[in-house]
């Protein structure tokens, strides 16, 4: 069959679904059946599964004109989602069309959960599609004669690569890639991406800058436009409008007519404390959505989180709570409408959810935006025009991230061992070590053979050997399997599990917020109100609990802040705030709710305009406050506050508690900072940046923190059995130890430092940190003694407060501070 | 008498051998540091308080045998859970296997205990305190833990780790910097 007719029998099959093919589809499949790879940027819900699974089965039909009576085994292509739980509508997909067709093939599923005897089946048997997950992928390049497996692959498809992108998993996938291209011979590479800023670049590294994939490779946009409608959620009267502390709750009384009137509702909110809090208020409010209403986020067992996501899709609930573990890939066609609480912290995250409403196409999506201080009204008004504009953050990719290739390379060393000579050209092809030199390939060889840069008498080190012709391999089965049972990057912080005395597992939380608690206290998790009985080892053992007064978790991990698109916009916005308080009314809908809000913000202190950087100091009984607002997001924020306190310290004395949000920072004191002292030493100056953010202790702790991934990733550090506490006692370690010796002892080693690099890089976002700080250096700094917090300070105040008190002594607080300074 | 606990001999080398690349030069420092102190006291005795070694034989064994070789002191080894070793290697050496020691009011253990007429020295916990400062700063460091019946030793050796202590009213901390010991508490 040629490529006409293929496609031919697949427009049918469309037809008799009642389905027209897209012409991103039509242009996929053309390009597949020519030889080509390529980037797919097309969103969740859009086809994009058919766009890719069907040119497969028709590359294996025209291969195997008997197809029908005969079936030739063998794994032919892999379908990689970075998914925890698998996609069932890929699956599905994958299975409809191939069965429909005539063919025999068969689609499987292989990821962490999946069972020994599966695996013991796939092993002698692999099925024709595998669905898998980047850690599975390397887990089979860790298996023997994985070459036999994938010799005869034809496709491998690299879905939400936007996701996979910016993070250690991307480099997986990438020098996985690297190794597929040359044991496959007839492979095509393609993946799958929503829309993010740097497309361009996303394809590059997939296929490998430069290399002969890329040049034989097409991109191709799903050009589906849909209208993206943002709806605020404004209380009626804005004056009553508590400024923070109820973190919109207040407004519950609105949502649940949006609940009522819609098939079925998805309720993001930004933190999984936030959505326990919401599930709580909801359920206590309003009892008869018992039932009909449920909540997923990523701390909650798995059981429970499959449960809600069947639920859905069979419209069985009205309406689902949730974090952005529910943003991946799942395909809820039933889900009409999303509202959004509190601001998103990205544009693509917002667009991305907005989408996921009225999936008819043409249909116009709807979000419902729902402020949790009046300041996020400013950001729902950015968001308008960022839904229009599509100015969409980047997803920067890792460079030399020696753990990752360390682990890479024992995989390769455990199944069939490998010379340097053949792999050196394959890794240095990706993106990620592109820039790699020789001595550090000879430092990561040495590394993992010698675990050190010299041979020393007296060294027991084992891991991989090189035998006598020259081959890297690992022989000790010891070392074989824990290295097996520790593939993958996605390092949780010491997390416990919640479960019933009498059974019944819960989900997991945080270990530094169990330590706060007594056994009799009560808290809240995954919907239900829990005392504390007692902690065994890693298990928190709870029973049900009557308790009005309860706590409600929260993670410290996976806290987003804002993307510098986001920054940008916020400014503008506020910019443009400024402008509409001095005409008494703004453009937008929001900016006109705000009047109040902002005309008191100019009475007290200054909205700033774009050439100007505020400072606002005050007194309370807390002690004296200076507030910094560069509005360039809480990373940004964190290592600027860090910053600005140590070199405030050099000049004089003086100690601080630091605070910060989005939106600014706060040093609070017990003693007055000499803030002209402060502007006349220039102490935002770009210069010496490094140097001072290393001597604030904050980087080493930081990097310390970095460390600890870097140290499982590489093998430093076993972190035991599945299920069971790390039962090699001698062996037990904490990285903190580890990074301590290292810097005493090998500071010059690569993974040591990288912890170091990676601070600076992502968490600090140095980058970002220096252009922050070159435009308040263009900037005239305004200082406004004030005499009362102001609302822009706000905020900052309450997410502080925040920390330390309970949701009901924070609101008191709150109520007693806005008597006295609405006087 | 010299008293020093923890000190987890081997415990480097365990680590490496079992795959896990701790930077080697941090075994010399061990036997270095022993060196420094023995030749600083001169004492007629040593009393390691517990988890002398940290595992099974290793190469690091070796190196301590090489040690013995110019140590003159009286030593004994008050045994730790740790301690695994066959008895009989220690014997070859000379040294002094006790479960306790009792010298005078004093009590000689590995794991702290409270026994009422005694004053106890031990070790185990690996004592470590961490100190507030300004803004976020903190600094933690390894410590002595005093209480009215008890002094807790920190560990000797390197790689050893820490358990982060919280005083009670009554108790004195002495944090180890590298040159001094303060009273903080």
């Amino acid at each position: 069959m040629n490529q006409t007719q293929l496609i031919k029998l697949a427009e049918s099959w469309f037809e008799g679904q009642g389905w027209k093919p897209f012409a991103f589809q039509k242009q996929t499949w053309k390009a597949y059946l020519q030889g080509k790879h390529g980037l797919l940027n097309a969103p969740t819900g859009s086809g994009k599964t058919y766009a890719l699974w069907i040119p497969v089965v028709l590359e294996y039909i025209k291969n195997n004109p008997d197809y029908k009576t005969k079936h030739k085994k063998g794994l032919k292509a892999i379908w990689i989602t970075p998914l925890r739980a698998l996609s069932v509508e890929i699956e599905q997909a994958a299975t409809r069309f191939s069965e429909e067709m005539g063919t025999q093939l068969t689609v499987g599923k292989r990821t962490g959960d999946t069972s020994q005897k599966d695996r013991a089946a796939q092993k002698k048997i692999m099925p024709d599609l595998l669905i898998t997950t980047p850690e599975s992928l390397q887990l089979l390049l860790s298996s023997k004669d994985y070459d036999k497996t994938f010799e005869n692959l034809q496709a491998i498809i690299v879905d939400e690569w936007h996701e996979l992108l910016g993070t250690k998993r991307g480099v997986q996938v990438e020098l996985g890639l690297s190794r597929l291209k040359t044991i496959s011979k007839n492979l095509k590479i393609w993946g799958i991406s929503a829309t993010i800023g740097n497309l361009q670049e996303a394809w590059e590294v997939l296929l490998g800058p430069g290399s002969e994939a890329f040049k034989n490779s097409e991109l191709i946009r799903a050009k589906l436009d849909k209208k993206i409608t943002v709806r605020s959620i404004i209380p009626e009267k804005m004056e009553k409008f508590p400024w923070r502390g109820h973190l919109g709750m207040h407004l519950i009384d609105e949502v649940v007519p949006i609940i009522r009137n819609s098939k079925t509702t998805l309720i993001f909110t930004n933190t999984r404390s936030q959505c326990e809090l919401w599930f709580q208020k909801l359920m206590h409010k309003y009892p008869e959505f018992a039932g009909e209403v449920a909540m997923h986020h990523g701390s909650i067992n798995k059981e429970t989180r499959l449960w809600v996501e069947q639920a859905i899709r069979d419209e069985r609930l009205k309406a689902v709570v949730c974090t952005s573990s529910l943003d991946l890939g799942v395909d809820f066609a039933p889900v009409e409408t999303i509202i959004q609480i509190g601001g998103p912290k990205g544009v693509a995250r917002f667009i991305q959810r907005a989408g996921r409403s009225g999936h008819q196409p043409g249909k116009e999506s709807v979000i419902y935006f729902l402020p949790t201080h009046a300041i996020e009204l400013i950001e729902a008004s950015a968001l308008q025009k960022a839904v229009k504009k599509t100015v969409v953050e980047d997803r920067i990719p890792y460079l030399l991230s020696f753990d990752v290739l360390v682990q890479y390379l024992t995989s390769l060393a455990v199944s069939n061992g490998f010379f340097p000579k053949d792999i050196y050209p394959e890794i240095k092809s990706t993106f990620c070590f592109q820039v790699i030199t020789e001595e550090q390939w000879k430092w990561i060889l040495n590394f993992i053979t010698k675990g050190s840069q010299s041979l020393q008498a007296y060294d027991e080190y084992k891991k991989v050997e090189i035998e006598e012709d020259g081959k890297f391999k690992v022989n000790d089965r010891g070392i074989a399997m824990r290295h097996r049972l520790q593939i993958g990057t996605i390092v949780s912080d010491a997390m416990l599990s919640v479960k019933f005395i009498s059974g019944g597992y819960l989900g997991t939380i945080e270990e530094w917020f169990i330590s706060k608690l007594s056994p009799g206290d009560a808290f809240t998790f995954a919907g239900k109100n829990l005392e504390l009985s007692k902690i065994n080892g890693m298990q928190v053992l709870v029973r049900a609990s009557k308790k009005k007064n309860s706590k409600v978790p929260s993670w410290m991990g996976g806290r987003m802040g804002f993307s510098a698109q986001m920054s940008q916009l916020l400014r503008e916005e506020m910019y443009e705030a400024r402008e509409s308080a001095k005409i008494g009314g703004g453009k937008s809908r929001e900016l006109t709710a705000l009047q109040p809000i902002f005309e008191r913000q100019q009475r007290e202190s200054i909205i700033p305009n774009k050439d100007e950087f505020l400072i606002e100091t005050f007194k309370t009984r807390e002690g004296y406050h200076a507030i910094f607002y560069p509005f360039e997001g809480r990373f940004v924020h964190e290592a600027l506050s860090s910053l600005l306190a140590y070199r405030i310290s050099l000049l004089s004395p003086i100690s601080f508690t630091l605070a910060f949000n989005d939106y600014g920072f706060e040093l609070l004191s017990d003693q007055e900072i000499d803030m002209q002292q402060v502007l006349d030493n220039d102490l935002f100056s770009p210069a010496y940046l490094m140097d001072d953010l290393n001597n604030s202790l904050n980087a080493t702790e930081m990097a310390r923190r970095k460390f600890r991934d870097i140290a499982v990733i590489s093998g430093m550090v076993f972190t035991g059995f599945p299920n069971k506490i790390i039962k090699t006692k001698h062996l037990q370690a904490n990285s903190q130890l580890l990074f301590s010796v290292f810097r005493d002892y090998e500071p010059e080693n690569l993974l040591f430092l990288q912890a170091f690099r990676e601070t600076f890089e992502h968490q600090l976002e140095e980058g970002r940190l220096r252009l922050a700080l070159e435009r308040i250096s263009t900037q005239e700094i305004i200082w406004k003694a004030c005499e009362k917090p102001t609302p822009f300070s706000f905020p900052i105040i309450t997410d502080r407060l925040r920390e330390k008190l309970s949701s009901e002594k924070l609101e008191d607080r709150i109520r007693r501070m806005l008597i006295q300074w609405e006087k | 008498m010299l008293l020093i606990s923890d000190v987890h001999l081997g415990k480097i080398s365990h680590f490496r051998k079992y795959g896990s690349a701790v930077p080697q030069n941090a075994i010399a420092e061990n036997f270095e540091r022993l060196t420094l102190v023995v030749d600083y006291f001169k004492p007629k005795k040593i009393c390691f308080l517990g988890d002398l070694f940290h595992s099974s034989l290793n190469l690091e064994w070796d190196l301590f045998e090489n040690w013995m070789q110019d140590i003159s002191a009286e030593v004994l080894l008050v045994v730790g859970n740790h301690d695994i070793i066959s008895e009989l290697k220690y014997e070859a050496l000379g040294i002094g296997i006790y479960l306790e020691l009792i010298l005078e009011n004093f009590l000689l253990t590995h794991h702290p205990e409270i026994r009422e007429n005694y004053f106890n020295f031990c070790g185990h916990l690996h004592p470590g305190f961490k100190l507030n400062g300004a803004g976020r700063q903190q600094v933690k460091l390894s410590c002595f833990y005093k209480s009215k019946e008890q002094m807790v030793l920190p560990a000797f050796g390197e790689f050893t780790g820490n358990y982060w202590i919280s005083p009670n009213v009554g108790d004195q901390v002495f944090v180890i910097t590298k040159n001094e010991v303060i009273l903080v508490h």
